[in-house]
C-alpha cells in the first residue's frame, strides 16, 4: 500500500473517530443530525423537526469541544513522544522525563491546595501555573544538564529529568498529605481528564499544535540525522546543542500546554510513534503528520470508552491509556525480540 | 611530488575540558592520498578525527582544499569533510535508501518545503551502486548485518560527496571479507580528483596495507609522518613500546 494511500485511511479514520465521539454519550446523534446542527449553527438553517433544539447545545457546546480536545492532546503527546524519542535515541524516551509531567502536577497541586483564585485568569489560572511550571522544570533539567556536562549528553539528561522528577512529585505528596481535602481533586488531576469541555481549550491548544507540530516539521531532517547517533549528526554539519535545546524547548511547551488542560495521559506518546513507524518507517516526513492523526483518533476512542463504559462515572482517562497502553508495549517488546 | 594539500593542519591543540590530548600537532594530507593515524590507545587519533569532523572544539589552523575550518558554518563544513564514526547506529525504522539519502543533509536548505533534488536522487544512487548495496535499499536498516550495515554508511558517507573522508575504525567487528570490500570501495573513491582520506585503524596491518602515508602520533603530537614504505621500524617499535616487526613476523609467518 503507498504512503498517500495510508495517510488517507488515516484522514479517514480521524474523522470516523471525531464523528462517532460527537456522536455517542447519554444520547445518539447520527452524523446526518450532526451535520444539520452545525449547518443550523453555521448558516442558520433551520433545524429539522426531530432534533430537540438542545441538541445543539449538547453536540456544539459539550461533546464537539471535548472531543477535539481529545483528538488535539492526542495529536500533541504523540508529535512530542516522537520527537523526543529521535532527539534521545531511545524508542522509549517519553517528553515526560524530562519533567514536564511533574513540573506541571505540582503546580497544579499549588494551585488546588491554597485554593488560588484569579479575577483575571478565571478557569484559566491551574492551566496557566502549572504550565509554568512545567516549562520551569524543564529548564531546570536542561540547565543542569548543562552545568553537568557540556556536551548534555543524553544519560545526563535523562537522569537529571528523573531526579527532578521525583523531587517534584515529592512535593506534590507533601502537599496532598497535608491537606487530605484536596487529595483527591490532585489525583484525579494526575490521571487526567476531558471534562473541562470548553472552547477556549481548544481555543488554546489548536494554535499551539499546529505551530508546534510545523516548527517540529521544518525540523525533520535533523531529526532523522540525528538518530543514526549525534556525533555523526554533528559531523554531518547539525548544530547539535542549538538544535537539540530548541526541539526540546518545543516540547515542554506543547507537552506542558497539554498537560495543563488535561492533566498526565500517559502512554499516548510511547504507543503511536510505535506503530507509525511501523506502518510509515521512521522518516520524521511522514511519521509527524502520521503520529498527529494517529495520536488524535487514539485519544477520542479512548476518551470515549471513558465516558461511555461506567455511565454515570467517568473513568479517568490515563487509567484506560495505561490499561490499553502497557500490555500492548509489552506485546510489541516481546514480539520485536522474538523477530531479532 | 606535486600534488595539493587538500588538508592542513598547523599548531592543533584539543583536548577534554582543562586535559590536552592533541598538542601543537602539525601535517599535510594531499589530493589522492590514503592517510592513516597510527599509535597506541590513548594517544589521541580518535580525539584529533572528532575535533576535525567538528564534534570537538579545537584550536589552531586548519585548511580544506584552502579554505579556513574555522568559523565555518557547520554544514558548509560538512560538505568538505564527512566522518564515518565508528558511533553510529541504526535503531529506528528506515530504508538503506532512506539512510543514505540522509547523507544529502549537507546539500539541503533546511526549510520546512526543501524537497529532493535530481541531484540528491544520482548521488545517491551512485553511492549505492558503489558500496554495492543497491540491491538492499528497500530494506529496513535495523535488519541488516554488521557487514551490509557498515556499507550503508560507507554510501551514506558517499552520497555527502565530500572532499575528505575521516574514518574511525571503520573495519572494527567486521570479517575478512567485509574489511577488504570496505577498504576497496574508498580506495576507488580516493583515486577520484582532489580527494582523500584519513583513516584511524585499530589493525596496523590493515592500516599499512590500506594507506600509503602514515602519521605516528606520540601523547599527542606528531612522532613521524611520512610514506609507509619509508617507515623507520624503530620508531613503530618505540610507539607500541614492543618490537611490532619482529611480533608481525612471527603472526603470519606460523601460517604462511
Amino acid at each position: 500500500m503507498g504512503t498517500g494511500m495510508k495517510i488517507g485511511l488515516l484522514l479517514l479514520t480521524a474523522f470516523l473517530a471525531i464523528l462517532l465521539g460527537v456522536g455517542t454519550g447519554s444520547v445518539y446523534v447520527s452524523p446526518g443530525d450532526i451535520w444539520s446542527i452545525m449547518a443550523e449553527r453555521m448558516f442558520a438553517i433551520p433545524l429539522p423537526d426531530h432534533i430537540p433544539t438542545s441538541y445543539s447545545v449538547m453536540v456544539l457546546d459539550m461533546r464537539l469541544p471535548r472531543v477535539l480536545l481529545a483528538f488535539l492532546t492526542g495529536a500533541a503527546l504523540a508529535l512530542c513522544g516522537a520527537v523526543m524519542q529521535s532527539l534521545l535515541q531511545n524508542p522509549l524516551a517519553s517528553p515526560f522525563g524530562l519533567g514536564v509531567s511533574s513540573g506541571a502536577g505540582l503546580g497544579a497541586a499549588l494551585v488546588i491546595v491554597l485554593g488560588l483564585s484569579s479575577a483575571g485568569l478565571g478557569t484559566f489560572l491551574l492551566p496557566v501555573v502549572s504550565l509554568g511550571f512545567a516549562l520551569a522544570a524543564v529548564f531546570m533539567v536542561l540547565f543542569l544538564s548543562a552545568k553537568l556536562d557540556r556536551g548534555m549528553s543524553n544519560v545526563t539528561v535523562i537522569l537529571v529529568g528523573m531526579v527532578l522528577s521525583l523531587f517534584c512529585n515529592a512535593v506534590m505528596s507533601l502537599l496532598a498529605t497535608g491537606s487530605p481535602t484536596y487529595a483527591q481533586r490532585i489525583q484525579l488531576w494526575q490521571l487526567g481528564s476531558f471534562s473541562m469541555r470548553e472552547w477556549s481549550a481548544v481555543g488554546v491548544l489548536f494554535p499551539a499544535t499546529v505551530v508546534v507540530g510545523l516548527y517540529f516539521l521544518r525540523y525533520a531532517g535533523e531529526l532523522d540525522v540525528m538518530t543514526f547517533g549525534e556525533e555523526q549528526a554533528q559531523a554531518m554539519g547539525v548544530d547539535l546543542r542549538k538544535v537539540k535545546g530548541r526541539l526540546m524547548t518545543a516540547v515542554a511547551v506543547l507537552t506542558g500546554t497539554a498537560v495543563a488542560f488535561v492533566g498526565i495521559i500517559g502512554f499516548v506518546d510511547l504507543i503511536v510513534p510505535h506503530i507509525v513507524r511501523r506502518l510509515f518507517g521512521a522518516a520524521h516526513r511522514r511519521a509527524l503528520p502520521a503520529c498527529a492523526l494517529l495520536g488524535g483518533s487514539f485519544l477520542v476512542l479512548c476518551d470515549l470508552a471513558a465516558r461511555t463504559l461506567t455511565p454515570p462515572h467517568e473513568i479517568p482517562i490515563g487509567s484506560i491509556t495505561a490499561l490499553l497502553g502497557a500490555p500492548f508495549f509489552l506485546y510489541l517488546f516481546f514480539a520485536g525480540r522474538r523477530e531479532s | 611530488m606535486n600534488k595539493t594539500a587538500l588538508l592542513t593542519v598547523e599548531h592543533f591543540y584539543c583536548g577534554y575540558g582543562n586535559t590536552q590530548v592533541i598538542k601543537d600537532l602539525s601535517f599535510q594530507v594531499k589530493a589522492g592520498e590514503r592517510f592513516c593515524i597510527l599509535g597506541p590507545n590513548g594517544c589521541g587519533k580518535t580525539t584529533l578525527l572528532r575535533a576535525l569532523a567538528g564534534v570537538l572544539s579545537w584550536q589552531g589552523n586548519v585548511e580544506a582544499d584552502g579554505l579556513t575550518l574555522h568559523m565555518m558554518p557547520p554544514k558548509q563544513r560538512a560538505k568538505r569533510i564527512a566522518l564515518m564514526s565508528q558511533f553510529s547506529q541504526a535503531a529506528f525504522d528506515y530504508t538503506v535508501y532512506e539512510a543514505v539519502m540522509l547523507g544529502r543533509y549537507t546539500h539541503r536548505s533546511g526549510s520546512l518545503f526543501s524537497v529532493e533534488t535530481s541531484a540528491d536522487r544520482e548521488a545517491v544512487e551512485d553511492a549505492l551502486r558503489r558500496t554495492g548495496v543497491w540491491e538492499l535499499r528497500e530494506r529496513s536498516v535495523t535488519k541488516l548485518s554488521g557487514g551490509q550495515l557498515q556499507r550503508v554508511f560507507l554510501a551514506r558517507t558517499f552520497a555527502q560527496e565530500p572532499q575528505i573522508i575521516l574514518l574511525d575504525e571503520p573495519a572494527n567487528h567486521l570479517d575478512l571479507r567485509c574489511q577488504a570490500e570496505l577498504l576497496e570501495s574508498l580506495r576507488e573513491w580516493t583515486a577520484a580528483r582532489n580527494r582523500c582520506v584519513v583513516g584511524v585503524f585499530h589493525d596496523i596491518s590493515l592500516a599499512l596495507a590500506f594507506a600509503d602515508t602514515a602519521l605516528l602520533l606520540e601523547d599527542g603530537r606528531a612522532l613521524a609522518c611520512g610514506p609507509v614504505g619509508e617507515l623507520d621500524g624503530r620508531l613503530l617499535d618505540r610507539l607500541y613500546g614492543m618490537d611490532v616487526h619482529r611480533y608481525m613476523k612471527k603472526m603470519y609467518g606460523r601460517w604462511m
